[in-house]
């Protein structure tokens, strides 16, 4: 019992550093971001207002064409993304493969792309006679180019395909990792049973592998959640606001317009309550004991 | 484990040597300590950072001890370190003196109206071009001193038009319509298009309405006039225009914007005079450009000239205001002999009026086959109709584009700008 | 058949390593190419690539800008390992109804957009900045502190303890180890890949960050990398060709520290502890 005691006693130890510093630096400035949200006014000169900001919210079709293309980029750009990173982390986990090293590093590399450089080839590669559209012209894939920068579909296409671009190598680190941690005997004893390499993924790794994809699926949530990087420098939230995502809505509300904190920050709970929402679904699914 | 433990300690090691060590010097500089350095924020090293410097020289001839810190950062990153900053209320870490473009300052001004110092002691903006008054003052007093002008002109290829049987007269002082017209008949003779257009960016909308002498809000900065307003439809009505007609092609963004010209793809580009340089840029053209009035609205009353882009130097509400009021009112706000150097050295253009002509006006550009565009742009300065800008300037053109994604795909004209009006007046309360 | 499954793999992973790399290849070549060329796309090397980097290192303090990057990224890794790793091994290991509550919470913190933080944290270190001036505003450690603990990290260490063999730790209390004893001695070696994979992550977000830089950062010797590649796109003509210098410049060093951490990911399984 007192042995039980110190060791509940030293866990909190182990967890006291991390808790003080989210606790100032990320707490301290979410608390005072949601006293902000409940004022109103230009940059320094704010009033209190209530529940204002929360009405004129859903008043705001600007801010509910943001919440919409954020869901959309959700529903279609993180399964894709998760699904393909496994794939890529199972292939290279074959102790078999030959240039194992030269593979990952190709794949992971994107996610290092400094941001600048990463919009300018987007935008270049599939402007209208860029080379995405004369490879895909050349190969009749289709009869006249595709407008991915002025089509509101194609650009929400753009942005998917760019985010799984830049972020496939990253989350392919987590699983490759989660990956060693898992006993080669397993597969061994799988294989002597007769499982093929389908069911062997679905029976042995992706059950193995459960924490690491609830970390993966809940982070890339609240990756695209805040989705900000891809539509503010690729497509600037155009054609119109069809791209526009909830974060870039915060951003041109703080920075780009004349500033009004206040609103901005009420339109930032929203995607916490959001990201809430999303992460206890995942967890549910993710069957997290009680 | 050893090593972790050693990296560890020798991490920790690192950050304590060297925030004592860094301890005195940056106190220092933070509660802006030493009075004679004073700090600059802008954005351009060959334009306005440049500018800041040849400054710097000629104040330091005349009044001797000063000494000027430049900071080069991007314009968008000036605008949200400061309104970080300011709305924080900590001055701590802000420069004594910054650059704002004109469509932002009255936001900054208005929001933040303690931040900026009064500069109504050291300036007489009545020397300045009229158009500069409106953005740069608020509540009666003068903040900003005018830096450059934004004036605007049609940079022409002679090459082509003469190929398809035109003369840089057929463009001069013409409407967008008229534009549009000539544009067809040179579009289809060259195989060259107009003009590069981005349907996200609204540099040609914002210079197309001001030739009319209207903005999106009334002369009060505020009440939002889009629904109803003539130039704004007629300026959306253009931009569509040339999209549908086929004598546009399109950019997404300020590199393939300038590479459409310096590849000779396009055969005009209507802008500020600040583009100028990225246009000399490809010195094979050289002898082939001209430059013209910009093309006016088909509404009454509006001209061949017009602004798009200029900015203004503000000085900041903090210790070393007075040294920073000082050098700005003896340079940009008074020094002819600078101006004259701007223009020669940097190729910048300003507003100050006493300082508009003289040598630097009377030379003739070889790039523009003898033109001299110097003097042509402070003849067209002076007939840019004064406007507003008010508060809401990103904003409401971030609307209308939106709006005008709806335009092109068959919405009414006329609803198109009561939408507009009705999501601006929800937006911006 | 075995054939098949391997012309399959290479196939599929060499296409992916083209479409991975193309960009990068882009990036490699505008570096040696005028500003003009680059931004009419010209696709094949070119000759400019001294004259780059001379006017780069000319006129703009790379090598300061990359020791601050260098600073600030490995400070702020080394210190975010060791505090995550420690809470989340806590909260798995010692794991409570009250610490499950506090880990909800904590997990809260990283749901809201940066964006929303800035102007209160802002203000937070301008308050520092009255009391410790060299962790206030315009240091390099006000750019480091807000990471040295972060949500997810702590998540991510969580998550793999959870596929951590427990019965080392009894094998070590055994031993007469202590609990903080047990976590460097047989934790930390043996979970090598996840530490691998934290690092690798860490110092790239600290390297790449830019947003809490471009705010806290005011002065020219405090500046990073990407501050740096920032402002060189600052003007109305901006130079591409010494942008793509600084941009690979800028790259090398993130793509070097996972080529050398990615040996962890097959040494995992081979580790002194596991095996």
């Amino acid at each position: 019992m007192n042995l039980r005691k110190s060791k509940s006693i030293i866990g909190w130890v182990f967890i006291l550093i991390a808790t003080i510093f989210i606790t100032l630096f990320y707490f301290y400035p979410m608390i005072q971001a949601f006293i902000l949200s409940f004022k109103s006014g230009m940059g320094a000169n704010l009033q209190f207002i209530g529940l204002d900001n929360y009405i004129r919210l859903f008043n705001d079709p600007v801010a509910l064409i943001a919440i919409r293309n954020t869901f959309i980029y959700l529903i279609f750009q993180v399964p894709i993304m998760i699904l393909l990173a496994m794939f890529f982390s199972v292939l290279l986990n074959n102790p078999k493969l030959k240039f194992k090293g030269f593979f990952r590093t190709a794949i992971f590399l994107p996610s290092v792309i400094s941001l600048v450089a990463y919009s300018v080839i987007f935008k270049y590669l599939f402007s209208t006679d860029g080379l995405v559209n004369q490879f895909l012209l050349n190969l009749s894939f289709i009869s006249e180019p595709i407008e991915w920068l002025m089509d509101p579909f194609w650009a929400k296409v753009l942005i998917i395909i760019a985010i799984t671009w830049r972020w496939t190598g990253y989350n392919m680190i987590f699983y490759l990792a989660g990956l060693q941690n898992v006993d080669n005997s397993v597969y061994e004893a799988a294989k002597i049973d007769g499982a093929n390499p389908i069911q062997q993924f679905f029976y042995i790794t992706v059950p193995m592998l459960k924490p690491i994809i609830l970390f993966t699926g809940i982070t890339s949530t609240i990756g695209t959640l805040q989705l900000f990087d891809e539509p503010m420098n690729i497509t600037k939230g155009g054609p119109g606001n069809e791209t526009l995502t909830i974060s870039q809505y915060i951003y041109n509300l703080s920075f780009e317009y004349t500033p009004d904190f206040g609103y901005a920050a009420a339109v930032s709970f929203i995607i916490v309550v959001l990201t809430v929402i999303f992460a206890v679904i995942q967890f549910r699914l993710g069957g997290e004991r009680k | 484990m050893k090593k972790w433990k050693i990296l560890f300690a020798a991490v920790l090691l690192t950050m304590v040597l060297s925030a004592c060590s860094g301890g005195s010097a940056d106190g220092a500089s933070d509660d802006g300590g030493d009075p004679d350095a004073i700090t600059a924020w802008a954005w351009d090293p060959l334009f306005n950072i440049a500018a800041l410097e040849l400054a710097e020289e000629q104040y330091v001839q005349e009044a001797g001890d000063f000494q000027l810190d430049i900071i080069d950062n991007a314009q968008k990153d000036i605008v949200q370190k400061l309104n970080t900053g300011l709305s924080s209320g900590t001055m701590n870490g802000m420069p004594n003196i910054v650059l704002i473009e004109d469509y932002r300052a009255q936001s900054f001004l208005q929001a933040y109206p303690d931040a900026f110092y009064d500069m109504s002691e050291h300036v007489n903006i009545d020397d300045f071009a009229e158009y500069k008054k409106a953005p740069t003052s608020f509540d009666g007093k003068q903040y900003g001193i005018p830096f450059d002008t934004g004036v605007t002109g049609l940079y022409l290829r002679t090459d082509y038009l003469e190929e398809a049987g035109y003369t840089p007269e057929d463009l001069t002082n013409i409407t967008w319509d008229e534009y549009i017209e000539i544009g067809k008949d040179i579009t289809e003779k060259t195989g060259k298009k107009m003009i590069s257009l981005n349907p996200n960016d609204p540099d040609h909308l914002r210079h197309m309405i001001q030739t009319a002498g209207t903005w999106f809000t009334d002369e009060d900065g505020e009440t939002v006039n889009m629904a109803g307003n003539e130039a704004v439809g007629e300026a959306l009505r253009v931009f569509k225009t040339m999209l549908d007609e086929d004598i546009a092609h399109t950019n997404s963004d300020w590199s393939s914007r300038i590479a459409a010209f310096n590849s000779g793809d396009i055969v005009s580009v209507a802008t500020g005079n600040w583009m100028t340089p990225s246009v000399k840029a490809e010195e094979s053209q050289s002898g082939n450009w001209t430059v013209v009035p910009i093309p006016r609205l088909s509404v009454d009353g509006a001209v061949n000239a017009s602004n798009v882009g200029g900015s203004s130097f503000y000085v900041l509400n903090i210790p070393g205001k007075e040294q920073a009021a000082e050098f700005l009112a003896s340079t940009f706000g008074s020094d002819t002999a600078l101006y004259q150097d701007l223009v020669t050295e940097i190729g910048a253009i300003g507003t100050y009026l006493p300082a508009l002509e003289g040598e630097a006006f009377n030379q003739e550009d070889e790039f523009f086959a003898g033109q001299n565009i110097n003097a042509d742009f402070v003849k067209w300065m002076m007939e840019i109709p004064n406007v507003n800008y008010g508060m809401h300037t990103y904003a409401s053109t971030d609307i209308l584009i939106g709006e005008l994604q709806n335009y092109r795909s068959g919405k009414a004209l006329e609803e198109v700008l009561e939408d507009a009006q009705k999501q601006a007046e929800a937006q911006l309360n | 058949m075995n054939k098949l499954k391997s012309i399959f793999t290479y196939g599929i992973l060499s296409i992916a390593a083209i479409v991975s790399l193309f960009p990068f290849a882009w990036m490699l070549i505008s570096m040696t190419n005028k500003s003009s060329d680059i931004s009419q796309g010209r696709l094949l090397p070119g000759s400019n690539l001294l004259e780059n980097l001379r006017n780069l290192f000319e006129s703009y303090n790379v090598g300061s800008a990359l020791f601050n990057s260098f600073f600030i990224a490995i400070v702020a890794t080394v210190l975010c390992l060791v505090v995550s790793s420690l809470a989340g091994y806590g909260f798995e290991i010692y794991r409570s109804k009250g610490k499950d509550i506090v880990f909800n919470i904590l997990l809260l913190s990283m749901m809201i957009p940066f964006a929303a933080l800035m102007v209160p944290l802002f203000r937070l270190f301008g308050d520092v900045s009255q009391v410790f001036p060299a962790f206030g505003i315009d240091t390099l450690y006000a750019v480091i502190l807000p990471y040295v603990s972060t949500a997810f990290f702590i998540f991510f260490f969580r998550q793999n303890t959870k596929m951590f063999t427990k019965d080392l730790i009894e094998a070590g209390r055994i031993d007469g180890l202590s609990e903080i004893g047990i976590f460097f001695r047989i934790y930390m070696p043996s979970m090598k890949n996840t530490f691998a994979a934290a690092g690798i992550i860490s110092f790239m977000n600290n390297w790449n960050n830019f947003l809490w830089p471009l705010v806290i950062l005011q002065s020219p010797d405090v500046q990073t990398i990407p501050l740096l590649i920032s402002n060189l796109g600052s003007g109305y003509s901006p130079d591409f060709g010494i942008i793509y210098t600084a941009i690979v410049i800028g790259t090398i060093p993130t793509a070097l520290i996972f080529f050398f951490l990615q040996k962890y990911f097959v040494e995992g399984m081979t580790g002194s502890v596991k095996g």
